[in-house]
């Protein structure tokens, strides 16, 4: 009798008892080595201690596995000591070890980073290394040894003031890779905006850091690689210096209009955002607001940040997520071919977003179900947010945004079925996405503004099939930035491009993931950025497939 | 404990020691009855006159509040302004006094005063709800909507089921894109008043925001024939023929929007778009001149409501 109602109690805490949350992400940062911690200052006083950092997921010692790079800051209070601040490169052991090679490499202190974007620069098949920051942006040359040189000035890509986002592109089709910086804030360390001096340095009614309304922007830069080991600024010449100084941070260096020729669009933040339609003849044309890519859907120009772009809806066209300020929305724009349609009510990624500052974005397919999904970082910019009333604000520490694709152009935002991984709050800027070891599923590196990085690396269960796609490009664009990849399983289309630059001032991992659902196989198609086009057949799911330019 | 601290403050101010009365000046119940008298004879000028007298020499706070709306009555907005703030003088925080600044200022479009002024009356009387969304309406004519929200929702607590309420409610919440929110509190506006144009062209609004663009189209077309210069609705409208890409239809609608409120940037950036698909990029570049011209007007007019609006700094 007794062992029969212990058995009935049992049986009914079964049933009591909530069940366990499915697991998709774990944090491994700790446990993989990683004890790289982003310095800021406690109370924020001013913007340039509230924007950094970026995070570069990318393969510097050609060994196959991505690696990462985390970048660092100096606070205000430290502005004159350069070693204040450590950016790290961290080598991935494989196994989900990484392995600080900081030291070694000479990555470690380029002074007040923000942000990081990474290509082939002279076609020597290694990556190099762009960092953006406030006193002077820095090229990196990849050594092929594990060291990197400081070549900004030989280059000719040193930029002075505070730049935020970078990418290269062949803007031109010589072949070489060329290099867009955005710029953000004029900052003077000498004479920096007083704390709550004036009202655009007040919020709710308390005293907050100044701008970037009410202060002077920069102007930004496009540098024409000459193929020599130097760049030419032709920012001016090609019509996308923007005089007007908007506050520049994400860059996106993508075809939306599909004429084999590379756009740009930048996330100017409190100002409207740029979109440059290549003219195929060194210039640009401006052509955001035409195209409805400029503002919000009723005009308001937003607090813009990352910039994520990808085929969500299988129509073989790249849409356009980008992440904005509280109290204004993330905006989905889709890709109609010769505008874009803002989608981000419609889709019901819009109302979830208002009360958060979001940053680094993605387009992720994290279940593999073919149907990329979108995953983004949020925080704010003030940390007296939390003494005040908030509006329809969160506070200063802020969850993730995970949107499942429902395959109809709407998303579903799921991040609390996965426990509290995703709903424990952090002040996160840059993300970095990429399949650190290659087990088919998309893990993603963040760069908290508050002390340490996460990586959360997937786990789920529950997947399907997949594809990781690298190409290696001719010389000199080896990594083959700007190619698309079009992927087809009998479930539809879908396509991806090769980005120097993603989301917020970060860098994914140019290996481009495809999930394929129940396919066993699919057919792959680069487009490489020169027009040509690769195609393989039945190419069997659940691999890394290398896919090499003709020569 | 400083709202106990006001509230007394607020008694001991209510009831302050009678000054002597000048024997040449007749009493206060003599001038407030002679006034009235006047008044009912046609003989306004006259009965100002006595008003005055009795505020000025027997510091008659009603005397001041009747000479005020006598002034109203007269379009003098300035003199009833001023003859309220010698009443505030007189009694500091008198309900009657406050509310009738308030109000004036509300009508007046005077945001500012008129938020410092209801911020003192919903802190001196809480419960009451008509104080709180006054507030909330000024704070919209303010723009700062996050706190508008905060004063709207007291008010619908305190009193629900108002009508007025529950619209100022929908609009500041679509105001600030919270769709999901001004959904269901149109509604139950709708419920209790069917024929409200303003706000079936509110819940259009709504509807567009929360993605049924079906309904947001028929609510849109309800609101317009009812009132086809209707700005609201009719940029609803427009933007859901912008999307159904029928585009000579939405600059149709969009120039009446644009026209029914001037001031709004919003409709002239919709008229960019629409311009621009129709391949009239001259007039899709006006239309933006214009919007990024009211969009400023509109940020310069806020900004000057600085310190009441609480401007982010974002």
């Amino acid at each position: 009798m007794t062992r029969l109602i212990l058995t009935i109690a049992a049986a009914a805490l079964v049933f009591i008892q909530p069940a366990a949350p499915e697991l998709l992400f774990r944090d491994i940062a700790a446990q993989a080595g990683i004890t790289f911690r982003h310095h800021a200052a406690p109370e924020k006083k001013y913007i340039v201690e509230s924007m950094s950092g970026g995070v570069a997921m990318f393969d510097y010692d050609n060994d196959g596995r991505p690696d990462l790079y985390f970048v660092d800051s100096l606070t205000v209070d430290t502005a004159t000591d350069p070693s204040a601040a450590r950016s790290a490169l961290y080598r991935n052991l494989g196994n989900d070890r990484f392995e600080d090679v900081t030291d070694k490499s000479g990555l470690g202190h380029p002074g007040w980073g923000m942000g990081v974007c990474t290509a082939d620069v002279d076609g020597d098949g290694w990556e190099d290394v762009y960092v953006t920051a406030l006193g002077g942006s820095r090229l990196y040359h990849n050594n092929h040894n594990g060291t990197f040189t400081d070549i900004t000035a030989s280059a000719g890509v040193g930029i002075p003031g505070w730049s935020a986002g970078c990418g290269f592109a062949d803007y031109d089709h010589d072949g070489r890779l060329d290099l867009f910086v955005s710029r953000y804030v004029k900052i003077d360390l000498a004479h920096l905006p007083e704390f709550g001096k004036d009202k655009t340095c007040e919020y709710r009614g308390i005293a907050v850091q100044c701008g970037p309304r009410g202060l002077p922007g920069e102007s930004d830069f496009l540098f024409h690689n000459d193929g020599n080991g130097h760049f030419t600024d032709v920012s001016e010449k090609a019509g996308v210096s923007d005089p007007r100084g908007y506050f520049g941070l994400g860059v996106a260096w993508f075809d939306p209009n599909g004429d084999g020729w590379p756009d740009l669009y930048v996330a100017n933040d409190s100002t409207p955002n740029f979109l440059y339609l290549n003219q195929k003849n060194g210039t640009f044309q401006e052509s955001a607001f035409p195209w409805g890519v400029a503002v919000s859907e009723d005009g308001a120009e937003q607090g813009s940040m990352g910039v994520a772009v990808g085929d969500y809806d299988h129509s073989g066209r790249l849409s356009l997520f980008v992440t904005n300020f509280s109290e204004e929305y993330n905006d989905l724009y889709h890709n109609d071919v010769d505008h874009f349609t803002d989608m981000s009510f419609r889709s019901k990624t819009a109302a979830i977003s208002l009360p958060f500052v979001g940053w680094g974005d993605a387009f992720v397919d994290y279940d593999n179900d073919t149907w990329p999904d979108i995953f983004v970082v949020n925080g704010h910019v003030y940390p007296q947010l939390d003494r005040v009333r908030m509006g329809a604000s969160a506070g200063y520490r802020q969850r993730r945004l995970l949107y499942h694709n429902r395959g109809d152009g709407t998303f579903d935002e799921v991040a609390a079925r996965y426990g509290t991984i995703l709903t424990d709050e952090h002040v996160s800027r840059g993300i970095a996405v990429g399949d650190i070891d290659d087990d088919g599923r998309v893990d993603i590196a963040i760069n908290d503004l508050d002390g340490a990085p996460q990586l959360l690396h997937n786990e789920i269960a529950t997947r399907g099939n997949w594809l990781l796609v690298a190409l290696k490009g001719s010389s000199p664009n080896t990594g083959a930035i700007g190619a698309e990849i079009t992927v087809t399983t009998p479930s539809g289309k879908q396509t991806s491009v090769v980005q120097s630059g993603t989301g917020y001032i970060s860098q994914d991992d140019k290996r481009q993931h495809f999930g394929l659902g129940t396919a066993p196989e699919a057919d792959v198609s680069v487009k490489w950025p020169d027009g040509t086009v690769t195609t393989q057949s039945a190419v069997k799911a659940n691999q890394v497939v290398t896919i090499k330019q003709s020569k | 404990m400083i709202g106990a601290i006001l509230l007394t403050l607020a008694l001991q101010a209510q009831a302050p020691s009678a000054p002597p009365a000048r024997a040449a000046v007749p009493d206060r119940a003599a001038l407030l009855a002679r006034a009235g008298e006047a008044v009912q004879q046609g003989n306004r000028a006259e009965a100002k006159r006595l008003l005055e007298i009795a505020g000025r020499d027997r510091q008659s706070v009603r005397a001041l509040l009747q000479l005020a709306h006598l002034q109203l009555e007269d379009r003098e907005t300035a003199a009833a302004m001023q003859t309220l703030v010698k009443a505030r003088q007189l009694a500091p925080n008198s309900e009657d006094v406050l509310s009738a600044i308030a109000e004036l200022s509300l009508a007046g479009r005077a945001a500012v005063p008129a938020i410092l002024t209801l911020e003192s009356m919903t802190r001196l009387y809480p419960d009451e709800a008509r104080y709180s969304y006054l507030l909330g309406v000024a704070l919209m004519g303010a723009g700062d909507l996050p706190a508008a929200i905060d004063a709207l929702r007291k008010a619908n607590t305190l009193q629900p089921g108002q009508r007025l309420t529950l619209l100022a409610l929908g609009l500041a919440y679509n105001n600030q894109k919270l769709f999901t929110d001004a959904y269901p509190t149109l509604r139950k506006a709708l419920d209790l008043d069917p024929d409200s144009v303003e706000t079936i062209a509110a819940l259009s609004e709504a509807e567009a925001g929360t993605g049924d663009l079906n309904a947001a189209e028929r609510d849109a077309a309800r609101a317009i024939a009812r009132a086809p210069q209707n700005a609201t609705a009719n940029l609803v409208l427009g933007m859901v023929r912008l999307a159904q890409q029928r585009y000579p239809e939405a600059r149709d609608v969009l120039l009446i929007a644009a026209q029914a409120d001037p001031a709004s940037p919003k409709p002239e950036y919709q008229l960019s778009l629409v311009y621009a698909r129709l391949g009239d990029q001259a007039s899709s570049d006006r239309h933006r001149q214009q919007y990024q011209e009211k969009l400023r007007a509109m940020e310069a007019s806020l900004a000057a409501l600085h310190p009441a609006t609480r401007t982010p700094g974002k």
